[in-house]
Formats: structure tokens, C-alpha cells, sequence
């Protein structure tokens, strides 16, 4: 317990993570990106975006449609409410760690 | 500072999640600074080439040109697009799609009302200049959507050259006589320091 009587609140593991975090913030700001923004956006490889993108998925924390433009495959994903308020949960739980706030 | 576990402390955290954001904002508003540039530079050659031919024909007909000019950058967009690094929608860039678009339908309107009752003048004979400046219109319209998008964008360049481009085209439009080829010039002013400037302020400013 910190020195002024504050609780630490306990932070979601799945969005403790830079890579699933940096996902999350960027889906937070737009209705849905696809695989191909959020990779160059975050700068990761591609086999680990998709390794975290999965896990959010599975969490239910983002949606993920795949499908075709044109002829190339295309993996479009989106925040779901759940996440989002995952995502504010989290942020609301850094604070606490932080002096002064 | 609490260290916590995954090596990432809480300021990291916030630092990583704001930074984050920026930089996605930033890509999204580079793609919003190369139209500006290409419309404003559409309205102004075509405001230029207008008053030239009009004043060499004395035809106010040249006008008709600026459907061309909506036709040729509508086709310029749409290259522009597929050339460009594609970028997800947000509010903003739907926001921004809309108050353009209703500043198309109005113009566009104003200006097809505009010949509809001079036809209508003409075939029941009433003559005299009509009472509507449509210049004026055209000219406040696209100088309160050009405020808007920087409102929306949330980018003070736009805004204040807009009300600057606005603020002299005006001017320029009640210091011109009325009905005289030179009032179009005023799209020259607004095209240049409502659309390129801040057009390319916008895509320098957010440059990686």
C-alpha cells in the first residue's frame, strides 16, 4: 500500500503488454483498422501482431473480420465495448500508481 | 516511480498510450492536407482562367466552367486516394467528408437557382441586374466550412486563414463593381490562403 493510504488497483495482465496496449489505443481513436495500419503504425512484425491480436480477440476485447480487397486478404479489426471499457478500467488503474493523482 | 511487472511502469504506460494515439492522428491528418492543396489550387486556376476568358468574351457563361472544375477534381481525387497510404475513418475524417460535401449541394444548387431565374427572367421579360450575389454566397460558404475543418481538426493554421481568406475576399468583393469579371478573383484569395497554405502546413507539421 503506498505511503498515503491509497489502494494500488490491480491492472488488466492482457493490456500490460507494449504491443497489445499500442493496439488498443490506436483502435480506441478509429472506427476499425486494418492489419496492414496497425503493423506500421506500431512498428511490430507481423507473426507477433498476430499473436497479440489474437489474444485480444479471444478476450473479447477487439473484433476481427477477414475477408478480401480485391484479391489480397484483408484483416480488418475494431474495439468492442468491452474493450473499451477494459481499456478505461486500465487507464483508471495506472493512475493509482502514480503520486499526486 | 512503481516499478510493475513486464518492465513497463505506469508513466511508461500513459506516455506509450499518448504517444501512441498522436502518432495515429498524425498519419490520419497528413491525409487530409493533400486535398486541401488540390482543391485549392483547382478553385484558384480555375477562378483565373474564368476571369480571363470573361473578360475577353465579356461572357458570364464561362462560369459553367467550374462544373468542370468539380468533375476534373473528383476524378483527381480519386487518384489521389489510391495513391495515397490508406488510413482508417474516424469521426473527424467522416466529419470532414460531410460539411464538404454539403458545401458541394449548396454551391452547386446556388448556383443552378441562380441561372434557373435568370432563364425565368428572361422568358417573361423582366430585365435589370438580379438582387442575389452569388460570388458573396459561394465565398462565405466555403470560408465557414474551411473554419469548420479546422475546428474539427482541432488545427489553428486552417482556422485563422480561413477567416483571414474569408475576411479579404469579402473586402475584395465590395471594393470590386458589381457584375465586373474581377469579383471571381476573390476565389483566387480563397483557394490560395484557405485551402494550399494551410494544406501544406498540415501535411508538414505532421510529417514523421
Amino acid at each position: 500500500m503506498p505511503e498515503n493510504g491509497k489502494q494500488f488497483k490491480p491492472l488488466d495482465p492482457l493490456l500490460h503488454s507494449e504491443l497489445r496496449l499500442a493496439v488498443m489505443s490506436i483502435l480506441l481513436e478509429v472506427d476499425s483498422a486494418d492489419f496492414v495500419y496497425l503493423k506500421a503504425e506500431t512498428g511490430a512484425t507481423s507473426g507477433n501482431l498476430s499473436v497479440q491480436i489474437d489474444k485480444l480477440q479471444h478476450a473479447g476485447y477487439i473484433e476481427v473480420t477477414k475477408g478480401f480487397k480485391g484479391k489480397m486478404p484483408q484483416t480488418v479489426c475494431s474495439i468492442t465495448d468491452c474493450g473499451r471499457d477494459a481499456f478505461a478500467a486500465y487507464v483508471d488503474a495506472l493512475r493509482s500508481y502514480i503520486p499526486g493523482r | 516511480m512503481k516499478e510493475m511487472e513486464n518492465n513497463l511502469t505506469a508513466e511508461n504506460s500513459l506516455r506509450l498510450i499518448a504517444e501512441t494515439i498522436d502518432r495515429s492522428r498524425r498519419t490520419i491528418a497528413r491525409n487530409s492536407g493533400r486535398p486541401l492543396i488540390l482543391w485549392g489550387v483547382l478553385v484558384a486556376v480555375t477562378a483565373t482562367v474564368i476571369w480571363a476568358l470573361w473578360s475577353k468574351t465579356g461572357s458570364a457563361a464561362w462560369n459553367f466552367l467550374w462544373f468542370a472544375m468539380s468533375a476534373i477534381g473528383a476524378v483527381c481525387m480519386h487518384l489521389l486516394m489510391r495513391s495515397s497510404e490508406k488510413v482508417p475513418e474516424t469521426e473527424v475524417s467522416r466529419m470532414l467528408g460531410k460539411i464538404w460535401m454539403w458545401f458541394g449541394l449548396f454551391s452547386t444548387g446556388f448556383f443552378a437557382l441562380v441561372w434557373a431565374a435568370w432563364g425565368i427572367r428572361c422568358a417573361i421579360g423582366i430585365e435589370g441586374p438580379l438582387s442575389v450575389d452569388l460570388t458573396l454566397i459561394i465565398v462565405l460558404l466555403m470560408g465557414l466550412c474551411g473554419t469548420l475543418s479546422g475546428a474539427v481538426l482541432k488545427f489553428k493554421p486552417i482556422t485563422v486563414s480561413s477567416v483571414v481568406a474569408t475576411t479579404l475576399s469579402v473586402l475584395f468583393l465590395m471594393v470590386m463593381p458589381s457584375g465586373s469579371p474581377l469579383r471571381i478573383l476573390s476565389f483566387v484569395i480563397l483557394g490560395i490562403f484557405a485551402l494550399v497554405v494551410p494544406g501544406v502546413i498540415l501535411q508538414n507539421q505532421t510529417k514523421r
